[in-house]
């Protein structure tokens, strides 16, 4: 069964895409930017701090489809400045711990003044 | 059991790649183009046009496989610029209707003289 998920308090969709669709026992969330969830707004900021609020978007949308960061096993990292690389890491580090998924980053653009973009697939396997 | 397909109907491959994969339950379409599937050429024309003629050789691939677009859980989007996103958008959405999968897009570059590229993930769980 597919089910296409729009969690409580997590940033509104900024164009036809569902924020997460679980399939089977995987959970595919879509790329997630620096929006605040309360304002739907982009909080523009060095990339530490875009880096943060992305990856806390993706933890609530986790949290709100039953998984959780833990459960994540693959990640997709978009930068719009390859510069920008090593202190996306620190905050990416601290954010993972030692739960470490695999991860492609490339240096690209957007549709949007962002900084950063990052998507995911976690493993949750239904009770 | 993996499985690497080339569906009847679905462009010739442009470079050492399987059209399809299949692992357990999940269908992987490489990334598709507006390639005519016909004369195998590419269309250069504005990003509608291209962004119809790439879903429509998605949605045959997948028809290929007894799948259609409500069963895509995961699609990539690479646009050339940035500027095209809401028309693009505005296609998109007349393919998938309210089954949106969850979706990361970017802008790149390509090899080929094209707007747009998309891929996806599909779920067709063993019945």
């Amino acid at each position: 069964m597919i089910e296409r998920l729009t969690p409580p308090g997590v940033p509104a969709p900024r164009g036809p895409y569902s924020p997460a669709v679980r399939a089977g026992d995987f959970i595919f969330v879509a790329g997630q930017l620096a929006v605040d969830p309360e304002t739907n707004q982009y909080v523009a900021g060095d990339i530490q701090h875009e880096t943060r609020v992305t990856l806390n978007n993706i933890k609530r949308i986790l949290e709100g489809a039953g998984a959780c960061v833990a459960d994540v096993v693959r990640v997709g990292v978009f930068l719009a400045d390859g510069s920008e690389f090593a202190r996306m890491n620190e905050v990416y580090a601290e954010f993972f711990g030692n739960d470490k998924p695999a991860r492609t980053t490339i240096v690209c653009k957007f549709a949007a003044d962002i900084r950063v973009e990052i998507d995911c697939v976690a493993y949750s396997p239904k009770k | 059991m993996l499985e690497r397909i080339s569906p009847e109907g679905a462009p010739k491959p442009l470079g050492p790649y399987s059209p399809v994969v299949r692992a357990g339950d999940f269908i992987y379409l490489a990334g598709q183009g507006p390639l005519d599937a016909a004369t195998n050429r590419l269309l250069e024309a504005d990003i509608e046009a291209e962004t119809r003629l790439t879903l429509t050789n998605i949605r045959t691939i997948l028809k290929g496989l007894g799948l259609g677009l409500r069963d895509v859980v995961r699609v990539g989007v690479f646009l050339r610029d940035g500027a095209d996103f809401a028309k693009m958008n505005e296609v998109y959405a007349e393919f998938f209707g309210n089954d949106k999968p969850a979706r990361t897009t970017i802008v790149c570059s390509f090899s080929q003289p094209i707007r747009v590229e998309i891929d996806c993930v599909a779920y067709q769980p063993a019945r």
